[in-house]
């Protein structure tokens, strides 16, 4: 079974996440062009694997497992705020990864972090 | 997530109160920085009010069941009681322009179904660096990285007002 980029999948995520599908490709570093290109495919996968799947009589999907996506993700941060504090030595490279933490959250999240708020203590003897 | 996470039931009430009445006010200080994506903690929000006589605070506060103490000696008016005791009252915010200018460098927030306008992290900062308070001194260095991230990532944290 052909593999394809889903676009209300797409579309309901930038919702979520505030974003218009030209700002989410802005800030992926994706092009338009290659944007499209994919949409419109038939299949993202490589022909082998489809071919493959089909051998099998399962899904391509089954074949596919993402490799370590939080730690590659979690790198990217880190290599992200070390550029940005590297840019300017006044920078705390804390306050940057902070920061681009809290900007992957949403704003009602953001809040719910920085409010301190008295709290009952649990008195379970 | 759910705004009564963070807010109460009487709290999202009069936010809610103050926006149906169409009462003018900012979002601004700690929190508001917090919402833009400055890794700071606070234990309040600072509501500043561009006519704090506006007959929409009276109403909202009758709607949630608090009150306003009025401005006592050196203490500038507050609000009182558990539905509004986490809102600080803001009359003026030190190095700004006025309410109304810098309502154009602020936007809007939607905090669950309750929508607030949030003054920029740029004009928090401003402002912290003309009140010189020992806690906005303390502060500063974090906003202000927060507020190069913002610029070196090409972010604004706002929705169209």
């Amino acid at each position: 079974m052909a593999m394809r980029l889903s676009r209300r999948n797409i579309m309901r995520l930038c919702r979520a996440h505030g974003l218009s599908l030209n700002a989410l490709l802005k800030r992926a570093g994706v092009s338009k062009t290659a944007f499209y290109h994919l949409l419109y495919k038939e299949s993202v996968l490589p022909r082998s694997i489809e071919a493959v799947a089909a051998a099998l009589g399962v899904r391509a999907s089954v074949l596919l497992e993402e490799a370590d996506w939080e730690s590659r993700r979690a790198l990217c941060l880190l290599a992200e705020a070390d550029r940005i504090a590297g840019s300017d030595p006044s920078m705390d490279r804390d306050n940057v990864r902070h920061t681009l933490l809290l900007l992957e959250e949403k704003p009602i999240e953001r809040l719910q972090r920085s409010l301190i708020r008295a709290r009952k203590p649990d008195l379970h003897e | 997530m759910p705004e009564n996470l963070i807010f109460t039931s009487k709290e999202i009430a009069f936010l809610r109160e103050l926006e149906r009445h169409k009462v003018e006010f900012i979002l601004v200080g700690a929190a508001a920085a917090a919402l833009q994506g400055a890794p700071v903690v606070t234990q309040d929000i600072d509501l500043w009010f561009e006519d704090i006589s506006d007959p929409g605070i009276q109403a909202a506060l009758r709607k949630s069941g608090g009150i306003m103490v009025p401005a006592f000696g050196q203490n500038p008016p507050t609000f009182a009681g558990n539905s509004v005791k986490l809102f600080d009252i803001v009359l003026t915010m030190h190095g700004l322009m006025s309410f109304a200018e810098e309502k154009t460098n602020s936007f809007e927030v939607s905090l669950g179904k309750v929508k607030v306008r949030v003054l920029d992290l740029a004009r928090i900062i401003k402002s912290k660096e003309a009140a010189r308070r020992p806690k906005d001194l303390l502060v500063l260095p974090v906003l202000r990285d927060t507020l190069k991230t913002l610029k070196r990532k090409k972010i604004r944290i706002s929705l169209p007002s």
